[in-house]
């Protein structure tokens, strides 16, 4: 390797001075904002790209490393983290990390019974401090807070400028507040008064008391009002005589989730019906419109034929169109009572289909609209790998006698296989995936009879997924989700390593 | 010199002629090419005629509308609801930026994996093939956290940023189009760069000004189709992006749709037209490229 | 904590004097909602000093981004939505209790109830919608009062060339909604009540004779033809435009439509249904509620509930926003400032029941909506019901 200028070491230095600068810089945001696994991100990163830029063995990496950050931290890390929640219970009732649903029961108060309220005049200072005078609307009685400090309001207090009526219009030392300014403030405050706190509400304060209480040490809530012990059990604040309290929060059950797939039945045939319809349609998808597209590009594949190019852009379009507006496009020309189809085929037929409410119709609906929007991406690549299979070979072929059919067999499907292969297992994999297109047809309707999960006849994995997690029956179900999504990437994972396996191009791969 | 046929059996293989010879074969090259023009070209010419019709409704439009309205176009330009050109021009960003760095980041992994023999390569490439297959929009919670978190310390890549979702993207795109790159990279010899070394380039610099433009083709390619995924991409950026001024297309069309009542079908329509036929202005000159260059380095000779 | 003396801290460096621009409230809101309460919010502005930000989306959107936002920190203070999301957003401990106080009196107390799970009131309601039939006066001159006269004019307006129908309504695999009428008729019914008043999941009553015999009568229709199968909502609307049926059951969110199709339109209650015992029996219709709630853990809740209790919850105000979505005001002042039209809608809403807000409704809404489509493809209406049923209670975990 040649070496290398000292003005590349010097910018080298330079640039990874200044990294390593804002590293640190941001690392003591991070401290500050107790967002520790961004801090361990930060520095695991950070030494890695010190390592990259500083070690000559990590010359590849170097090349690698924008690509990696993004791959790891846009891809893997989701998959960790989806991983890490397909082993908790998170689902409606157990949505909220822990000690936010602790904060919410810690702020949770009852309004005394006597409801007594006070007004209050605000303060503050040039700093952080803030002062408030309160006046009870029952007893009169009147409170001086100051930064933490609660007291009777001192009438001598010297500090005080009082009005004609009595009231207290200042305070030396400070500012009268707007109220609106620093009602955030006030509203997480909770004065002591006695047996009771002050908390702020719609402009007054009011006597409440608190009503639970979180132990630390012994991770238990206390209902500070009826005296009962809750222990975090699996999510919930379970006490003894086993009332639960509403909300719970996320909590680590292992690997129940799997389990609950496996073992419930009905679920298992849902997952396996909606898993061989994924199958059957990302093959029909892609068989179908390789066909299609391959016809074509042998159609267009001829310099002397007149207007190739228009053909070929237009032929495009559909590929073009965005996903999310042809999809609509299709659903609303599929609708049973109003759309073109069934209106073109009442009038040539005399019979109406019911397209999309109907599992199979719906299914073949859905393959059609599916090949209308990938004929084209193979077309453009069957017509790439049909140009560079070598004229000689045909020309071979053709002096050994071999018709139009042999020729299309012996020497050009063999050939575009192995450019194509990949690409079409690609094309699988992202059928098998398509999300969006079922989702904006039929949103995997119609239902089936017999489903223990919303699973319906054109749902595919993905979708039934997305279905379990964000519309979910029982709630939303993201635990239960997250596992399906973990078995769903090791499937296709190893379809396609498998598949890739099987084509010659692995050769370079494996090189 | 061949004996002469009789009139009738030279008209009949004329006949013949005509329909198998090169002008047969050509009118039904035609023909076919027609009927796969109306099968790819009917549900846009029916959207287009949605876009012009005053009925705001897909289902009972005829085909040839009684009127012609151009209300559709214009409300797209001056509904201040829906700032079309705003989504129209933040599409164009996010997808631009995101094939742009797609190629470069590609293209560098991708030569990386080409030329430079390091142990874990035919893992790692492996790897970042198949990791791609994980659906990314089913971890929407942990990205939504993800761009929270580094939206704390670097407001403009957070939530409800235009670059906090081009990361997003091009997380999701590093591993089947370095795979591409690499298999171009790997049909371009050696040599090329190593006489560049000898002469006293750096690697970096053969790479730089040798290499790349070589595998142009594929660059186009990663380049187009990246662009047409992050342009349709709705998912990721209905959950990321907040505020209507901030959404792409996809996310802005919705809301034509999705009311509760009141679904303007006329106006999406409109905005589909105008919305395809500028992808599809950007995408014509790049046509022939994609064409060669996802299978032209493919096949050894 | 720390964010909170961080804005303190920022707010008091500032300045003090009036123009409190660090303190914002955020509201979700679609787009129909938005323009209102932005206008207000200008208003609320010039006076408090408090920006208000509203950030719109469409409708569906509102509630996941509302959870996944609170999630992680970041939610905004004040949402609008309907009222049956209540249950599972308290489930979750998402959204805060209102504090009405004294101004519980100037909303109607079932809008109220909906929004009310235990004692507390976790929401402010702004407006009420219910199906009813809403007839073209011009096919239909007076509003069928029994169902058999309803299968009368069915048959005599359907022509599928046309195509003319008689009667419409979504009945498409979402639409659970409008597919409760004919179930409750003849005794469905969702959940059962507790002594004290609360629902009792476990007690569902959607496979029993009653229901059965409703969903019956919906397939009988279906076969004969005579009811259109597969209707979504832009069905729906474009049946209307066309002036293709004579009769829907739906709600004021289609007036418009109807309206601009010119309809000489009435609307009435939804007819009787006579059940197996011979006697007639008024369809319940679900009542929607759509108002405001604060979330948990938003910062600003004295604020909010300001905005909230003085300067929306006054008579022109909540007018406009029910109004702006055809819906009946749930503020008594402002029920005289509604179009004469909604009025009749009450006439059913009379025999109506708000939506089921527990979380474990979600589970019916999913299962019956699969029941529809089921009937649609032809299972048997007993069988279909019954299967939701089961899913129901292996669902919610009784028993």
């Amino acid at each position: 390797m040649q070496s290398q200028s000292p003005f590349a070491i010097l910018i080298k230095v330079v640039l990874l001075g200044a990294i390593d600068a804002v590293a640190v810089w941001a690392g003591i945001e991070l401290v500050l904002s107790a967002n520790y696994s961004m801090l361990a991100v930060l520095v695991v990163g950070t030494g890695l790209l010190n390592a990259l830029v500083l070690s000559k063995k990590a010359y590849p990496f170097r090349y690698m490393a924008p690509a990696l950050v993004f791959l790891f931290g846009m891809v893997v890390y989701p998959i960790l983290y989806t991983g890490y929640v397909s082993l908790t219970n998170l689902q409606t009732g157990n949505l909220l990390p822990k000690h936010m649903v602790i904060e919410t029961f810690e702020n949770r108060f009852v309004l005394a019974e006597d409801a007594e309220q006070f007004t209050y005049s605000a303060f503050v200072d040039e700093g952080d401090g803030m002062a408030l005078v309160l006046e009870s609307e029952t007893t009169g009685e009147r409170l001086l807070y100051e930064n933490g400090d609660t007291g009777p309001l001192d009438m001598d207090d010297p500090r005080l400028t009082l009005d004609d009526e009595g009231t207290v219009t200042g305070l030396l030392g400070y500012e009268p507040a707007n109220k609106y300014a620093i009602s955030s403030r006030l509203d997480a405050l909770s004065i002591p008064f006695g047996d009771y706190v002050l908390r702020h509400s719609l402009f007054k304060f009011s006597k409440n008391t608190k009503q639970y209480s979180f132990d630390e040490s012994s991770d238990t809530l206390t209902d500070l009002t009826t005296g009962a012990v809750y222990s975090p059990i699996e999510g919930t604040f379970t006490s003894e005589d086993g009332t639960e309290l509403e909300p719970g929060f996320q909590a680590w059950i292992g690997f129940r989730n799997f389990g609950v797939l496996f073992s419930n039945a009905a679920l298992r045939k849902d997952f396996g019906r909606v898993f061989a319809w994924t199958i059957v349609w990302s093959l029909f998808s892609v068989f179908l419109s390789f066909s299609l597209g391959l016809g074509l590009a042998l159609l267009l594949n001829d310099r002397k034929l007149r207007a190739r190019v228009i053909y070929r852009t237009l032929l495009i379009v559909p590929y073009v169109m965005p996903v999310f507006i042809s999809a609509l496009v299709w659903r609303g020309m599929f609708n049973t009572q109003f759309g073109i189809i069934n209106r073109l085929f009442n009038d040539l037929f005399g019979v109406t289909f019911r397209w999309l409410d109907t599992p199979m119709l719906a299914r073949g609906v859905l393959i059609f609209i599916n090949v209308w929007l990938s004929f084209p991406y193979m077309m453009l690549i069957s017509l790439g790998a049909l140009q560079s299979i070598p004229g000689q070979l045909y020309e071979a072929a053709r002096v050994d006698g071999a018709g139009m059919f042999r020729r299309f067999s012996k020497v050009t499907l063999p050939l575009l296989m192995i450019s194509l292969a990949p690409l079409l297992i690609g094309s699988f994999a992202f059928a098998f995936n398509n999300f969006t297109l079922i989702y904006l047809v039929t949103a995997g309707r119609p239902a089936v009879l017999g489903a223990a999960s919303p699973a319906g006849a054109t749902d595919i994995l993905i979708s039934w997924t997305y279905r379990i997690a964000f519309q979910g029956g029982s709630g939303n179900q993201l635990g239960l989700a997250s596992a399906v999504s973990i078995l769903i990437f090791v499937m296709i994972g190893t379809m396609s390593a498998i598949g890739f396996r099987f084509t010659k191009r692995l050769e370079e791969v494996y090189k | 010199m061949s004996k002469q046929l009789p009139a009738k059996r030279t008209k009949q293989l004329r006949a013949v002629g005509y329909w198998t010879g090169r002008f047969g074969r050509r009118f039904v090259r035609h023909f076919l090419l027609w009927i796969a023009l109306a099968f790819a070209l009917f549900p846009v010419l029916w959207i287009f005629s949605a876009s012009i019709n005053p009925t705001s409704s897909l289902n009972t439009q005829q085909f040839i509308p009684d009127r012609i309205t151009w209300d559709h176009y214009r409300s797209l330009f001056t509904d201040p609801t829906y700032p079309f050109v705003t989504w129209l021009l933040n599409t164009l960003k996010v997808a631009g930026i995101t094939a742009v760095g797609t190629v470069i980041l590609c293209a560098l992994s991708g030569y990386s994996f080409s030329r430079f023999h390091f142990r874990g390569r035919r893992v790692g490439l492996l790897a970042m093939l198949l990791v791609q297959m994980f659906p990314q929009m089913l971890a929407m919670v942990a990205l939504f956290l993800l761009l929270r978190s580094i939206g704390d310390i670097v407001p403009a890549l957070g939530l409800n940023t235009h670059l906090g979702l081009v990361m997003v993207y091009l997380g999701g795109a590093m591993g089947f189009n370095t795979w591409l790159v690499k298999g171009y990279f790997d049909t371009v010899p050696r040599s090329l760069e190593e006489s560049a070394m000898v002469d006293g380039a750096t690697p970096f610099q053969a790479f730089w000004r040798i290499m790349l433009p070589l595998v142009r083709p594929i660059l186009a390619v990663i380049l187009m189709i990246q662009f047409m995924t992050s342009y349709a991409e709705y998912i990721l950026a209905s959950i990321l992006l907040r505020g209507t001024d901030q959404y792409t297309l996809a996310v802005g069309m919705r809301f034509f749709t999705e009311q509760a009542f009141n679904r303007r079908w006329g106006p999406f329509a409109a905005g589909a037209i105008v919305g395809g036929v500028t992808f599809l202005f950007l995408f014509l000159p790049f046509q022939r490229l994609i064409v060669s260059g996802l299978t032209q380095g493919a096949v050894k000779e | 904590m720390k964010r909170i003396l961080a804005l303190g801290l920022i707010i008091v460096i500032v300045g003090i004097a009036a123009v409190a621009q660090d303190v914002t409230l955020t509201i979700y809101a679609d787009d129909t909602r938005a323009p209102l309460l932005t206008t207000l919010g200008e208003a609320y502005t010039a006076v408090t000093g408090v920006a208000i930000e509203i950030v719109e989306f469409p409708w569906n959107d509102i509630r996941p981004n509302f959870i996944t936002a609170t999630q992680a920190g970041e939610g905004p203070d004040i949402i609008i939505w309907a009222h049956d999301a209540v249950g599972e957003l308290v489930a979750n401990g998402l959204i805060a209790p209102m504090e009405l106080g004294g101004r519980a009196a100037d909303f109607s107390s079932s809008a109220l109830s909906a929004f009310t799970v235990g004692d507390t009131v976790y929401g402010m309601p702004y407006g009420t919608e219910n199906l009813s039939l809403v007839y073209n006066k011009e096919i239909v001159p007076q509003a069928p009062r029994t169902w058999d006269e309803v299968l009368a004019i069915m048959r005599a307006q359907y022509d599928p060339d046309v195509p003319s129908y008689g009667l419409a309504f979504q009945n498409t695999a979402g639409n659970f909604f409008q597919f409760f009428p004919m179930i409750s008729a003849a005794g469905g019914y969702i959940f059962g009540f507790n002594e004290d008043g609360s629902y009792n999941p476990c007690d569902v009553g959607l496979a029993n004779e009653g229901a059965v015999f409703g969903a019956t009568l919906y397939q009988d229709m279906i076969e004969e033809g005579i009811l259109p199968t597969g209707v979504d909502w832009d069905t729906l609307n474009a049946l209307v435009a066309g002036k293709n049926v004579a009769m829907v059951i739906t709600g004021p969110w289609l007036l418009s439509a109807i309206q601009d199709a010119g309809w000489d339109y009435g609307i009435a209650r939804i007819p009787a249904i006579k059940g197996p015992d011979g006697t007639y029996n008024q369809p319940l219709a679900f009542i929607g509620v759509q108002g405001f709630m604060v979330s948990a853990f938003s910062d600003n809740k004295t604020v909010a509930m300001d905005f909230l209790l003085n300067y929306v919850a006054t008579t022109e105000v909540m007018a406009d926003m029910a109004n702006a979505g055809n819906r009946i005001p749930t503020f008594i002042p402002a029920i005289d400032l509604a179009p004469a039209d909604l009025a009749y809608f009450a006439d059913q809403a009379a025999f109506g029941l708000p939506m089921p807000s527990i979380p474990e409704m979600d589970q019916v809404w999913q299962e019956g909506g699969n029941a529809i489509d089921l009937i649609n493809n032809g299972t048997d209406a007993a069988t279909a019901l019954q299967q939701a049923y089961d899913l129901i209670i292996a669902a919610i975990g009784c028993e």
